[in-house]
């Protein structure tokens, strides 16, 4: 149980009516155990789509999506989903939010607030165990959704452009926390984002994804000292050859979407 | 021209202090209430218009011989068990209806019938069926709140994101379970905008029905005095029930602000 995805010859088709949309046709790729992999692509590539497939909220239309070895035929523990919305229990209060996935476990209650507790400390939550969500800022939201996720401990983290609707030092915080908490909890994530130095400054692995239809361009290893501040990678000359080549690669296909 | 609006809302939306609000808040009954006690027996005979303290006199003699709070009694417990049965019903088939097809295939003309009868109307025919009284009533109040329910809990079922349903699927809760962990709690909120709407709307039919199809209750009362004349007891029995439904609707509110903390 060490999270290793496999996605073989993936296509997802849209039905409305009559008129068929092919949003992935081909799509193949890997991602190892623990490791963190990033995918960019333009807008309407289908990456969100493809999140949303592995997540098992979408049916495939042909092709195989397998965890572990395991086919992926619907929603399970072994993933868990950051949303962009954060898509937190309006009802439930942070602990509440979080101890969620740990009363579905049948955990009781002693198991349930112990656990939470860990996972609401990790994210900087202490303190806004009774709150509820409408009380607090984007920022807290995303950590209370994160603190959530990681509680019933899957072992694929699938985020869906999380931190996209914060600002930039937020942002930023923010990413430092979760490759920490990558580090130390070895997950494999899989991070769709359009923003291309975070996808550089996050991942081990960066997958380009082409214009509609969605499929694989590109999987550019990232190699930078992650013992290094984020002072030095980001001002590093390394970090940003690598950031140019992801950005060349994308604008090749954005360039034809100008064009079309 | 802007200047002067916002000076203008300025005044308006200050916070003022409770005991300033309340008489500001009332002020404006106490006015009408004193030209209405001028007119009365001046511009309109006493015998059409009775003043407002002659109504209050008799308000308070029917509070003390009991009849009143009898009535009160009987009333407020047909809108109780008719709002009730509206609510057991009209939030399962709105949120039915919102989740599938074929409930909402079935149910859907039947709605669209009931939306534009006036409720009050089918009177005659509930005393037909049940006879005059408590069944009647029931049965009035019944069909005139079931459409406010189901429609804000059709809405509220309707309106769930997406991502909270996928959230608890991705945490282990099964499809059949997703109604009572999500759907439900996510929409309580606005089924109870609903039962907000339907309260003054069952006050509405109480009085409709009980005009004629009931032998007992407020509404009775109301006709019965008007029939013999009696304006001062009428007007009281139209206070009494006015108040009621304010302070219910009051009661209500209070409720869901304590409750409905996370909205």
């Amino acid at each position: 149980m060490d999270g290793h995805v496999t996605v073989s010859h993936l296509e997802k088709v849209y039905q409305s009516g009559e008129e068929e949309t092919k949003a992935i046709e081909d799509l193949s790729f890997e991602v190892e155990g623990g490791e963190f992999l990033s995918v960019v692509g333009p807008s309407g590539c289908g990456k969100s789509t493809l999140l949303y497939l592995i997540a098992g909220f979408l049916d495939v239309s042909s092709g195989e999506i397998a965890v572990d070895g395991k086919t992926v035929e619907g929603p399970g523990t072994d993933r868990g989903v950051v949303f962009q919305d954060y898509a937190l229990f309006p009802w439930r209060t942070v602990m509440e939010n979080v101890t969620y996935g740990l009363e579905e476990k049948g955990y009781d209650e002693e198991e349930q607030q112990t656990e939470a507790q860990r996972y609401i400390d990790m994210m900087d939550l202490t303190g806004f165990e009774d709150r509820y969500p409408k009380e607090l800022s984007g920022g807290m939201k995303q950590r209370v959704a994160l603190a959530r996720t990681l509680a019933y401990e899957p072992q694929v983290l699938l985020m869906d452009e999380p931190f996209g609707a914060l600002d930039q030092p937020l942002r930023e915080a923010l990413q430092d926390h979760l490759l920490d908490i990558w580090r130390d909890l070895n997950k494999t994530v899989v991070f769709i984002t359009h923003d291309v130095e975070e996808a550089v400054y996050l991942s081990e692995k960066v997958m380009i994804m082409t214009r509609h239809p969605g499929t694989k361009k590109e999987v550019l290893d990232i190699d930078l000292d992650r013992t290094n501040s984020r002072e030095e990678i980001i001002t590093s000359q390394e970090f940003s050859d690598v950031k140019n080549d992801v950005w060349k690669l994308l604008h090749e296909e954005t360039d034809t979407e100008v064009r079309a | 021209m802007a200047g002067a609006t916002s000076e203008v809302s300025d005044v308006l939306s200050g916070e003022l202090p409770a005991p300033v609000e309340f008489v500001v808040r009332w002020f404006p009954l106490v006015i009408v209430a004193l030209l209405w006690e001028l007119a009365s027996g001046w511009v309109v005979a006493e015998s059409i218009l009775p003043a407002p303290s002659a109504v209050f006199l008799t308000l308070v003699e029917m509070f003390a011989s009991g009849e009143l709070i009898a009535a009160l009694g009987i009333s407020l417990y047909r809108v109780g068990i008719g709002i009730s049965l509206s609510i057991a019903v009209g939030v399962l088939l709105g949120i039915g209806i919102a989740r599938s097809e074929s409930v909402e295939n079935f149910f859907d003309i039947f709605l669209a019938l009931l939306y534009p009868v006036p409720k009050t109307a089918l009177v005659p025919l509930a005393i037909l069926w049940l006879g005059r009284g408590t069944g009647t009533a029931i049965l009035i109040i019944f069909l005139a709140c079931l459409l406010p329910v189901v429609l804000n809990s059709y809405n509220a079922a309707r309106g769930v994101d997406q991502n909270l349903i996928w959230s608890a699927q991705m945490m282990g809760t099964s499809d059949r379970r997703i109604l009572w962990k999500v759907i439900i709690p996510d929409t309580i909120p606005n089924i109870v905008t609903g039962i907000r709407q339907a309260i003054p709307i069952a006050f509405i039919a109480l009085t409709g029905a009980e005009l004629i199809g009931a032998s007992d209750g407020v509404g009775a009362i109301i006709l019965s005095a008007g029939q013999l004349g009696l304006y001062p007891r009428m007007f009281a029995a139209i206070v009494a029930i006015s108040a009621a439904a304010f302070f219910v609707l009051r009661g209500f509110d209070e409720f869901e602000r304590r409750v409905f903390v996370w909205v």
